[in-house]
């Protein structure tokens, strides 16, 4: 095993990259003059009060009480660059009183500190000023990886993604095919029911993108969405050229995230379909709802699931045994889609529609903490003590309170995340699921399930 | 003293004043024209403006927002109340804007402007004592983080001074003199520091969300910039 740079590994040839604080600042630069940040900076350079208020929002200080995990005192590292090297003033001063200087172990110490930061966004509520330290963090990381620096976990799997394979868990087409055809078997066998997940359909309404990895792991979470499709009559098919929502871009590299959400509208223009459609996931919904930021006008509207599903039942199309899941259940929100109060209310109105004891964590939607594991931090698996005791303690409190044994993420690494916080806190009991697996158990298929045909 | 107060109340605080306005004007110009610009050539020009609106007016009346350090925000509100009403409605600098200007708006009794001169110091003074002593925001601070609300607490310690004779050990034109100059100090202050926020606090919020508003093709831009078009991951 290679010895670590940082909490996280990093991959060998960026060990070895000279010169960093200089490829930093060029990106910089770069970044100040193609994209949109330099607006906020100039605002938040000059108000930040320093009052710390963030600080009493944060799960991450709550745990730790380190000065360093304040957001206000993170941003300020970035915001110390920016004011020496792109204000006047700050240029003023360093030739005349001298000073800061950026330098490898300033590099070092900003990698460490903005990968402990899930940004979540939620001191952005926080903040008097209304200073947004997740998108400091967003960018920050954006100018790292430009002078070397991201965790190998991100690198490797967008790799995959754009130059090999073609998604992040590198999965063949015939296998993605067996998959399908194997659910679609489980479909006849327990219920029998013809529920189809149609291939490379031209003209469909809805091209659908998961996360990847639910096609190795999350079998009834595919299933739930299949069925859905199925008595709704949606017009949908999964393309064989890209197949994965997942968009590490957002983690660390706005241009990373660009390519894959290129790669999102080519695959539905290849099919002809008319709309995007996200699986359960929280950022490949984000990233896809930055499609016309890169796009323009041209880009595909985006539907996530859960709007979609609700729909169907406001609309009466699909056959719900009404209160048929009967344990407690709670619902997390993933932050990608619940802090700006985007996707709060849906999920709830399904699960109302099917669970007998639903029961809100407190706090809930816009106000939620996060899993402990945003911003990518979920695939850094040597991180896992961090992410799970330190960051997830106040996510299993929350849970622990609510007494529930079912907690539903609609998200591929909340779920990842939350089933290892249960377990590392002693919450071995609780079963972490997506929203659609108990979707698929309240549907009425108008057969007896016969039986469970894999477990 | 008398021509040195002249010189304060006269050409100092006319500069003062002008100096103040001029350059807050000048951020809100700026900063007007930057989210016009960002929006502009943005990819994705939709702007979620009722949330944005609703968080401003979250920020600008923090009623809603109180529990949380409730001991701070307590001082911190009374703090902005008291300083923000107080110079602008005391009747004794309403008599020099109707000489000055000719016409005035109504004043708060004397008692009450007494009241709020004597929450704005103290709650000056309590916000230095919290961010001196609670560990987190001890160790954000800096020296400007400090002397600025000290700064800010001098114009009302001297002011009531001046207006309460008996309790005063300072020769009158003195405390004056240092009144008005102080006050003065604090409006140069309020564009080239973080007091700007005075006027720029009702735009972070539209900020915020615009920084995210990139234009189209940004990163494929910033890659040619740096020479990275054909950089493998």
């Amino acid at each position: 095993m290679s010895e670590r740079k940082y909490s996280y590994y990093i991959e060998d040839k960026a060990k070895t990259a000279v010169d960093r604080p200089r490829r930093f600042l060029e990106a910089f630069a770069a970044v100040l003059e193609h994209s949109s940040y330099r607006v906020a900076l100039d605002a938040y350079t000059r108000m930040s009060a320093k009052c710390s208020r963030c600080a009493s929002s944060c799960q991450l200080f709550e745990a730790t009480a380190d000065p360093r995990d304040i957001p206000c005192r993170r941003s300020e590292m970035l915001f110390r660059v920016y004011r020496r090297y792109f204000t006047p003033g700050g240029a003023t001063r360093a030739r005349l009183l001298g000073g800061f200087t950026l330098d490898e172990d300033y590099i070092d110490a900003m990698a460490e500190e903005y990968y402990r930061c899930t940004a979540c966004r939620r001191c952005r509520k926080a903040c008097p000023i209304g200073i947004d330290h997740g998108l400091v963090t967003h960018l920050a990381r954006y100018l790292l990886s430009e002078a070397g620096v991201v965790p190998k976990a991100l690198v490797v799997a967008v790799r995959e993604q754009l130059q090999g394979v073609g998604n992040t868990s590198g999965i063949p087409v015939p296998a993605l095919q067996d998959t399908c055809e194997f659910l679609q078997e489980e479909f006849r066998d327990i219920y029998n029911a013809d529920v189809r997940f149609p291939i490379d359909v031209e003209g469909a309404e809805y091209v659908f993108f998961p996360a990847v990895s639910d096609y190795l792991l999350e079998p009834d979470t595919l299933m739930g969405n299949a069925a859905v499709m199925h008595f709704s009559q949606g017009s949908w098919t999964i393309g064989t050229a890209n197949f994965d929502g997942i968009n590490y871009g957002l983690f660390y590299s706005d241009r990373v995230m660009e390519r894959i959400c290129k790669k999102v509208a080519e695959e539905v223009k290849r099919l002809k379909g008319r709309k995007v459609l996200v699986g359960e996931c929280g950022h490949a919904t984000r990233s896809a709802w930055m499609l016309p930021a890169f796009l323009g006008a041209d880009a595909p509207p985006v539907v996530n699931f859960l709007q979609y599903t609700c729909q169907a039942i406001q609309e009466g199309k699909l056959p719900l045994k009404g209160n048929a899941i009967e344990e407690r259940v709670t619902y997390h929100d993933p932050c990608n889609i619940a802090r700006a109060g985007r996707i709060t209310e849906e999920p709830r109105e399904i699960l109302n529609a099917i669970c007998q004891d639903f029961v809100e964590m407190t706090p809930n939607r816009t106000e939620n903490y996060c899993c402990g594991g945003g911003g990518g931090t979920v695939s850094i698996d040597e991180i896992r003590a961090f992410r799970t005791k330190t960051m997830g303690k106040r996510k299993a409190d929350q849970i622990r309170a609510t007494g529930a044994k079912i907690v539903v993420a609609p998200c591929a690494n909340c779920k990842k995340q939350l089933r290892e916080v249960c377990e590392d806190n002693g919450l071995e009991d609780v079963q972490v699921v997506g929203l659609h697996d108990l979707v698929l158990k309240a549907l009425d298929f108008g057969t007896e399930k016969k039986s469970e045909g894999r477990n | 003293m008398e021509s040195w107060l002249e010189w304060a109340r006269g050409p100092a605080f006319r500069f003062a004043f002008a100096f103040m306005i001029l350059g807050l004007i000048r951020h809100v110009a700026i900063t007007a024209w930057e989210i016009g610009r960002v929006m502009h050539r943005a990819g994705d020009r939709s702007f979620p403006a009722k949330a944005v609106f609703k968080a401003t007016l979250n920020w600008l009346f923090p009623i809603g927002n109180l529990r949380s350090r409730l001991a701070y925000s307590l001082t911190s509100v009374a703090f902005h109340i008291s300083i923000i009403l107080t110079p602008i409605l005391l009747a004794g600098h309403l008599a020099l804007v109707q000489r000055g200007i000719g016409f005035r708006w109504p004043a708060i009794p004397n008692l009450l402007a007494d009241v709020l001169t004597l929450v704005a110091v103290a709650t000056s003074v309590a916000l230095i004592l919290q961010r001196a002593l609670a560990r987190d925001t001890r160790s954000l601070s800096r020296f400007g983080d400090y002397i600025i609300p000290a700064l800010i607490a001098l114009p009302f310690a001297s002011g009531y001074l001046a207006m309460h004779g008996w309790i005063n050990p300072f020769p009158f034109e003195v405390t004056l003199f240092v009144h008005v100059m102080s006050a003065n100090l604090v409006m140069i202050l309020v564009p080239i520091t973080k007091l700007s926020h005075a006027a720029l606090l009702p735009g972070t919020q539209v900020v915020s969300e615009a920084a995210w508003h990139w234009p189209i093709d940004s990163g494929s831009k910033v890659a040619v910039a740096l020479g990275k078009e054909n950089e493998p991951i």
